[in-house]
């Protein structure tokens, strides 16, 4: 409300009038204050309980050891384990090595689609848009299993490069340290790049197009328009996937057990998977296990960080 | 006003979060109630239906104790049972746990261990010279018997019999031989017939497992826990020995299950060296039948190996919760006692267990007709009393993830006794 207009109340309302108005206005306030936490209050207390305590919980976990239920408080012996494991180090590795080459991989080839698919001249864009979108829907267990056998030994990616003489033996893709890499990164690619894609799609709607317009009479080329226009646009986009992508790719679990299981020999396995494996494949030991969690915690806080400085609005 | 306001929604979302695990308590059949200990229904967790649930199905026809309960039998995939035995024991709640569960051995004394007094002892229930020592060994914690032993795992050589003899060999030939012999019959069945002699799959140590039990040694000594790689000669001839099939290209490259069994039943190898709990999926193909028979496993050409080895297997275990007297009622009068039921078992489903009075009844006297009219059951039952007791101890599956690792290494030219060292090196700093 502008001064003016409050001024002009004030004079108009007779005293007691405008008392009766400020209390009704007060307690009206006071009303929607505690609506606002009606509201809220049901999912503050869901959030606590099924958030906040199991975080608080896995924190402190993460300082004890022990069998089972046998947990005892170490201090920070779990941390000191931590580096000198070599199955934690191998995971990380796997993972940081996942991170590093699919996501941006993967943002790239998501912002290529999507302004490919946004050319309004192009035909049968539903379908490709769908057809790009589809792989994200499907289960998560169900492509790992259909990758795993399309690499097999009999696999039908062995049987086409049999035939057009790309090789002359048949490659063990998931037998293989380097290629059982490439087949779990092709993977995930192929999963979510559609996902991307469509928040791509939707952001490029929102561009005005008279700035296309100008910049091609000005003589930019489609290139250009792309690096110079299109890309600064669609920067808090960029920002958004890339941090989802990155949490969702140092949480990665589905495909590496499905299509590998961590082999051969651990050169696949994902931090996630270790968690795993230390909770319940071997004799569980769940503090050090929370201990591994917690390292993901931290990678992620970090990478946001960092991603938010590179390429976040400065405040 | 406002206070009470949300000390009324926070009763309300408590009131109605408590609704939730109450409904939770019901279904686990009252397990938290105190004091008497009767209750009219038990519930059992296994898994795979045509082997463990298809017995406790036959177990629950057999019972003739007095007992007045149900049984209610669940069935869950192995991790499924492993996931929530550990997340509801280590919570310290027994809510929703069943009274029966089936685990597998080489895990058993990772839960006997890391959850003292969740289990119910047995030993006074069932009678432990019963059951083969092997299974003994592995069921029993601090002078305690908690497990009832069941699926025996008793592991053998299953062989093509068409092919040893297109590569001039007969079923004696591979009887009762180490693993050298094994080696050199099959180059001369690749030779002959361009099969491979058997599959091995790089990441699943199994083999291994096999071959060092044959000499009563694992990957740990016998206190269970201290890691015994570096410097374990049996280990090292184990490796040795794998290296060499290797080396001889005589084994088909797996890497899952359905592709180990695809590879036989498409009669692509000539042999399958494991766990006997296999007969029912080299049976399925049928067209093979009367092309097969089961032979001891080979031993390692060592001072005191035996040809008997095991691979996998699991037994019984009753929880200490409210209806573990029913529990162990039950179990002592179905498989801790009754031998009628083994044969229903091996007639019915084909299910061997280790109880050794059953092994004398006609059932087990059958000739199968698929395996070439042999007696298979008896020939297994006999090799699971030679079976080298080891104490597999708590670590079974974590070394193993090292193991794999430095079997890579090895097959990729590295020093055996460096790799086990290393080996050695990291599971000492991780399993403390």
């Amino acid at each position: 409300m502008s001064q003016l207009g409050t001024k002009k109340a004030e004079v108009d309302l007779p005293v007691r009038t405008k008392y009766e108005e400020s209390r009704r206005q007060k307690t009206g306030v006071f009303f929607k204050k505690k609506v606002g936490w009606l509201f809220i209050i049901i999912s503050i207390l869901a959030i606590t309980i099924f958030n906040f305590y199991p975080m608080v919980q896995a924190f402190l976990l993460s300082f004890q050891s022990g069998m089972g239920a046998n947990l005892e408080y170490v201090g920070l012996d779990n941390w000191r384990r931590l580096f000198g494991d070599p199955t934690f180090i191998a995971a990380l590795t796997n993972t940081t090595i996942y991170l590093l080459i699919q996501v941006p991989l993967m943002i790239i080839l998501a912002l290529f689609f999507s302004v490919l698919l946004n050319d309004p001249k192009l035909k049968f864009k539903s379908f490709f848009r769908i057809a790009i979108f589809l792989p994200c829907v499907t289960s998560l267990v169900a492509y790992s299993v259909v990758f795993k056998y399309l690499f097999g030994i009999d696999g039908i990616i062995n049987q086409f490069l049999l035939n057009f003489g790309f090789i002359s033996e048949t490659v063990n893709f998931l037998a293989d340290p380097f290629w059982a890499k490439v087949v779990i990164i092709l993977a995930i690619t192929w999963r979510w790049t559609g996902y991307n894609m469509i928040f791509y799609l939707a952001a490029l709607q929102n561009v005005d197009k008279s700035i296309y317009e100008a910049a091609r009479i000005d003589g930019a080329s489609s290139l250009q328009q792309f690096f110079q226009i299109t890309v600064p646009m669609l920067k808090p986009i960029i920002l958004f996937t890339s941090i989802t992508s990155t949490i969702g790719t140092l949480q990665i679990f589905d495909e590496i057990v499905n299509i590998t299981n961590g082999g051969p020999g651990n050169a696949t396995i994902s931090i996630s998977q270790y968690i795993y494996n230390l909770s319940f494949e071997y004799t569980p030991d769940f503090g050090y296990a929370s201990t591994v969690s917690y390292v993901i915690v931290i990678l992620v806080v970090i990478l946001s960080i960092i991603q938010f400085r590179v390429a976040g609005e400065k405040k | 006003m406002k206070k009470f306001n949300l000390m009324f929604l926070a009763a309300a979302s408590m009131a109605a979060l408590a609704a939730c695990s109450s409904g939770d308590e019901e279904a686990s059949g009252g397990s938290g109630s105190e004091g008497s200990a009767d209750v009219d229904e038990i519930t059992a967790w296994a898994w795979d239906p045509a082997f463990n649930i298809a017995a406790l199905e036959n177990a629950k026809e057999a019972y003739n104790g007095d007992g007045d309960y149900e049984v209610n039998i669940i069935e869950n995939a192995q991790d499924d049972i492993i996931q929530k035995l550990n997340t509801g024991l280590s919570s310290g709640t027994t809510n929703g746990m069943p009274n029966i569960v089936l685990i597998e051995d080489y895990r058993a004394q990772s839960f006997l261990q890391a959850y003292p007094d969740a289990f119910h002892p047995l030993t006074d229930v069932i009678n432990s010279d019963d059951f083969a020592d092997y299974k003994i060994a592995t069921t029993s914690y601090d002078g305690e018997q908690y497990g009832l032993p069941f699926d025996s795992g008793v592991a053998a050589l299953y062989v093509r019999t068409d092919y040893l003899e297109e590569a001039g060999y007969s079923v004696e030939d591979v009887t009762d031989i180490t693993w050298q012999e094994y080696i050199e019959i099959g180059k001369d069945v690749k030779e002959a017939t361009g099969k491979n002699m058997l599959t091995l799959d790089p990441n699943d140590l199994a083999q291994v497992r096999m071959m060092i039990q044959t000499n009563g040694s694992w990957y740990v000594e016998e206190d269970g826990s201290t890691p015994n790689i570096a410097g374990n000669e049996t280990l090292e001839a184990g490796f040795e020995t794998y290296k060499e099939m290797m080396d001889a290209d005589i084994a088909k490259i797996v890497s899952d299950w359905s592709q180990f069994v695809g590879a036989f039943n498409s009669g692509e190898v000539a042999s399958v060296p494991t766990g006997n709990w296999i007969t029912p999926s080299v049976k399925q193909a049928a067209d093979q039948s009367g092309k097969w028979a089961v032979v001891p496993m080979p031993r390692l050409d060592m001072e005191g190996a035996v040809n008997a080895s095991n691979l996998g297997g699991s037994s019984w275990y009753v929880l200490n919760v409210d209806g573990k007297e029913q529990a162990a009622d039950f179990l002592l009068n179905t498989f801790g006692s009754n031998p009628e039921l083994y044969q229903t078992l091996v007639e019915d489903i084909g299910a061997l267990g280790t109880y050794s009075p059953a092994a004398e009844g006609d059932a087990y006297a059958v000739e199968d007709e698929f395996f070439g009219g042999q007696q298979l059951l008896t020939d297994l039952s006999t090799w699971t009393d030679e079976i080298p007791a080891v104490n597999y101890g708590l670590h079974t599956y974590a070394i193993e993830d090292i193991l794999v690792t430095g079997m890579q290494d090895y097959l990729n030219g590295a020093e055996l006794d460096t790799v086990l060292e290393n080996v050695q090196g990291q599971a000492e700093a991780q399993l403390k």
